[in-house]
């Protein structure tokens, strides 16, 4: 089974700490994978806003080219994947469909002959939660976590998702084998307000808020997810203005990267400091 | 009763049986940002199935909207509330009747710099933004301490086929309008 990975505009700008943390562990856990070739933004959502047929011609093209290259495409960001995702399903469905956009992006065609993959699917299919873990090095059993998925990964209409699209619970198992303490919380799909960042701010503050104090009256230390929009914003509270405490913002191959090795890469680039979660961790 | 055609209009260019609706109020329950909103999510539904739909495109209800698709998936008739609006957003500007203007607009400018780089270009699409709106100094700090912590791209990249990108570009613009659904 060949991995293509696709990693959108964020992964190469403001996560690429993402990046690095998902290749550490991808490494340690010898999930192999390649990197699509001259890839282009998937529309994000603001190509289907303007015009849903640019939307998909512009995930089209990406889904093109890994149809060259092999059979799972690998999007760790959660817009990326909302996005392939699901105009792979409607090339594969709607035949008029799929001539329009293939006709936007001849030479190249696409069939739909992928399946595309977020990062949870690819934990659990390409390593699994045994072997997961089998290799935790280190004891996360003092760090309490809230498990956030966010809102595109699950909620997507017209077609069965990887999960439960209202009560999703396949990174809870991911986060659990990691040896971290999982708190249940009432938050995990409540809407970060990241369409709005930049055009709202205000209206962005209060979701966000809302999200960091239900995990701080819980007594998390952390909040994980996997979608890199998610991250950003949380993480961008105290920049936001927020004065009161917030706690670290991680991604899950982050809390997978502390199980594995103790340490992370990306502690320069949380706007949120995590070195009170690395002290955290002890030695098994 | 202005505009009884606007039923179809809009079942046509979603592809959504809006008609289904039976006004259970689960989308506006579910809605994290209803406080914000003029007019409720199932009450612009019911607006579109009577024609009033001036009501509906002035409504600034359909730029709050977050696309977070929670209504979208709670529908018991499966209707795609978040996709309606999206649809509104459309039509609205394209007959001149958007009641909000910035969401738009930033999502226009996300696009040029697709279309000129092939990716985003981070900086250059915020900073565009923002003289746009004559706004340049209000995140200067907010800013700094991104480029400082690294989560800001700051240059562009070009993918090698933009010519390619240029075309698919060109052909959005010359088969749909700007402001269309598949469907149409």
């Amino acid at each position: 089974m060949t991995l293509t990975y696709y990693p959108g505009c964020s992964l190469k700008t403001s996560s690429r700490f993402y990046e690095e943390s998902f290749k550490a562990i991808f490494a340690s856990l010898g999930i192999a994978y390649r990197e699509l070739d001259d890839w282009s933004c998937c529309g994000a959502s603001a190509a289907p806003t303007i015009d849903e047929l640019l939307g998909h011609a512009l995930a089209g093209r990406n889904l093109a080219l890994a149809e060259r290259e092999g059979d799972h495409f690998f999007a760790p960001c959660s817009a990326c994947y909302n996005r392939s995702l699901i105009t792979n399903a409607r090339i594969r469905e709607d035949k008029k469909l799929r001539e329009k956009i293939n006709a936007m992006l001849y030479p190249l065609q696409c069939t739909g002959s992928v399946e595309v993959k977020n990062i949870i699917e690819v934990l659990h299919d390409h390593a699994g939660i045994e072997m997961i873990a089998q290799r935790i090095a280190h004891d996360l059993s003092s760090i309490r976590v809230v498990p956030y998925y966010g809102c595109v990964l699950t909620r997507i209409m017209k077609m069965d998702a990887f999960d439960d699209k209202e009560d999703p619970t396949s990174m809870d198992s991911l986060i659990w084998s990691a040896g971290a303490e999982l708190i249940s919380w009432p938050y995990k799909m409540e809407c970060c307000g990241a369409s709005k960042t930049l055009t709202s701010k205000d209206m962005t503050f209060e979701l966000s808020s809302r999200i960091m104090d239900m995990a701080l009256s819980l007594g998390a230390d952390a909040i994980v997810t996997p979608c890199p929009l998610c991250q950003l914003n949380l993480d961008l509270l105290p920049y936001l203005g927020r004065e009161e405490r917030n706690v670290p913002v991680l991604f899950l191959t982050e809390l997978l990267e502390l199980g594995l090795f103790g340490t992370l890469k990306g502690t320069g680039s949380h706007i949120i400091p995590v070195d009170e979660i690395v002290k955290k961790v002890k030695g098994k | 009763m202005d505009h009884l055609g606007f039923l179809h209009e809009m079942e046509k260019a979603t592809g959504e049986k809006i008609s289904a609706c039976y006004q259970c109020y689960k989308c506006t329950t579910g809605c994290p940002v209803v406080a914000d909103m003029d007019i409720y999510p199932h009450r612009i539904i019911r607006h579109i199935i009577l024609g009033n739909k001036d009501r509906v495109l002035g409504s600034r209800t359909i730029w709050t909207c977050l696309q977070c698709t929670t209504c979208s998936v709670r529908c018991p008739n499966d209707i795609d509330v978040a996709r309606i609006f999206s649809a509104l957003r459309k039509m609205s500007v394209r007959e001149g009747r958007a009641a909000e203007r910035d969401t738009w607009r930033f999502d226009e400018i996300f696009l040029e710099s697709v279309q000129r780089h092939g990716r985003l270009n981070e900086l250059g699409a915020i900073l565009r933004y923002k003289i746009d709106k004559k706004d340049l100094f209000s995140d200067t700090k907010m800013g700094m301490g991104m480029v400082k912590k690294g989560r800001i791209g700051l240059m562009p990249h070009n993918i090698r086929d933009r010519k390619g990108m240029e075309e698919i570009f060109r052909k959005a613009a010359e088969t749909g309008k700007r402001g269309s659904g598949e469907k149409e």
